[in-house]
């Protein structure tokens, strides 16, 4: 049993070490200004969903425009409040105005939030942020097309939360992916890639 | 007799301040203002323990919102932030003041029974393994003005 077990354990590792490598081969065959692993993937792409007006919005609506887009739900009451509010926050510290970039709010759950409650969602923070949803095909498809990860989770109070990827992804107005801000980088950063995207 | 009884709520007070006992004081309690159709929110507060022996804040309730949990927030590696209800409670060690905020801990509140409203302040009672239970008011704020308190 025990040599099973270890066997087992071998065979984790061999597979670890050959996805590490593959990764590191990866890597380097990217451009070398990457500053994140999701650089070397193209983000972002047209997409069609629903505003919280319950009306088609097309990404061609962002055209010229830089954006901050952010995937969350309506019900998480921690981790997304907390982002938008601060996107607004350094929105406001950035100095452009709120036509500076966009914030786009998209739901990874579209089961619970219709357009009524990203609408409502989007409103909450005292400076516009575009709330989105669609149909959960659609939602799956923007996740992809954006690295998005989510999945649902028994929240243990006959409900369910959200795991799900809570990093910022700045876009240009040329609509090409810049860099993401992270849950838990500090605000100079964040600033110096919100002025690169403004600029 | 009359003096004894007069004494008793001193000797009390000795016991639950005694340098071996935990001395609990939540305060700055907060929660964002929430939208119609928005089910859950969280609430944050700070817990200073001013005694010698730690506690644990087992469990929290209040009267807005039909589930009040304990939970923390982990973001793992590509960003994935993770909520998981504390199971085991939240230790409170002596002299120190644990703050529950936001992207770390908080008091899960789902099933709210009517929106949150900015202004508005409603009761969270905390219990405690050692100290029994505690009441703290949270103060509902607009939800931008909470995400400048959290600069730096």
């Amino acid at each position: 049993m025990l040599r099973r077990v270890r066997l087992i354990l071998w065979v984790l590792v061999v597979v670890a070490a050959g996805a590490a490598a593959l990764l590191l081969l990866r890597g380097g065959e990217s451009s070398s200004s990457s500053e994140t692993e999701m650089a070397t993937l193209p983000l972002g792409g047209p997409f069609t969903l629903t505003d919280g007006d319950g009306k088609p919005f097309s990404s061609a609506r962002l055209n010229g425009r830089p954006y901050a887009i952010f995937f969350g739900f309506t019900h998480c009451p921690d981790v997304c409040p907390t982002t938008l509010a601060r996107m607004v926050r350094l929105r406001s510290e950035l100095g452009k105005g709120p036509d500076a970039f966009d914030i786009v709010f998209v739901t990874v759950d579209p089961e619970r939030d219709g357009p009524e409650e990203v609408g409502g969602y989007g409103k909450l923070f005292g400076s516009p942020v575009i709330g989105l949803t669609g149909s959960p095909a659609q939602i799956a498809q923007v996740k992809k097309q954006f690295g998005i990860y989510s999945q649902k989770v028994d929240d243990g109070a006959g409900s369910y939360t959200i795991d799900h990827t809570a990093t910022v992804l700045l876009f240009d107005k040329q609509g090409k992916f810049d860099s993401t801000i992270a849950h838990e980088e500090q605000d100079p950063a964040a600033l110096d890639k919100l002025r690169r995207i403004t600029a | 007799m009359t003096r004894l009884i007069f004494l008793l709520p001193l000797l009390c007070a000795a016991c639950t301040n005694g340098a071996a006992a935990p001395n609990l004081k939540p305060s700055e309690g907060w929660a964002r203002e929430t939208v119609p159709g928005q089910s859950s929110a969280a609430a944050y507060l700070t817990v200073t323990n001013n005694g010698t022996r730690p506690d644990t804040l087992l469990s929290v309730s209040t009267d807005v919102a039909s589930h009040a949990m304990l939970h923390s927030t982990t973001t793992a590696a590509g960003g994935v932030t993770r909520m998981r209800h504390l199971s085991g409670g939240l230790p409170i060690p002596s002299k120190t003041a644990v703050e529950l905020s936001p992207g770390r801990t908080h008091v899960m509140l789902s099933g709210l029974k009517q929106p949150l409203q900015r202004g508005q302040t409603f009761r969270l009672t905390l219990k405690f393994e050692r100290s029994g239970e505690k009441r703290t008011k949270i103060k509902v704020l607009d939800p931008q003005a909470a995400g400048l308190q959290e600069a730096g």
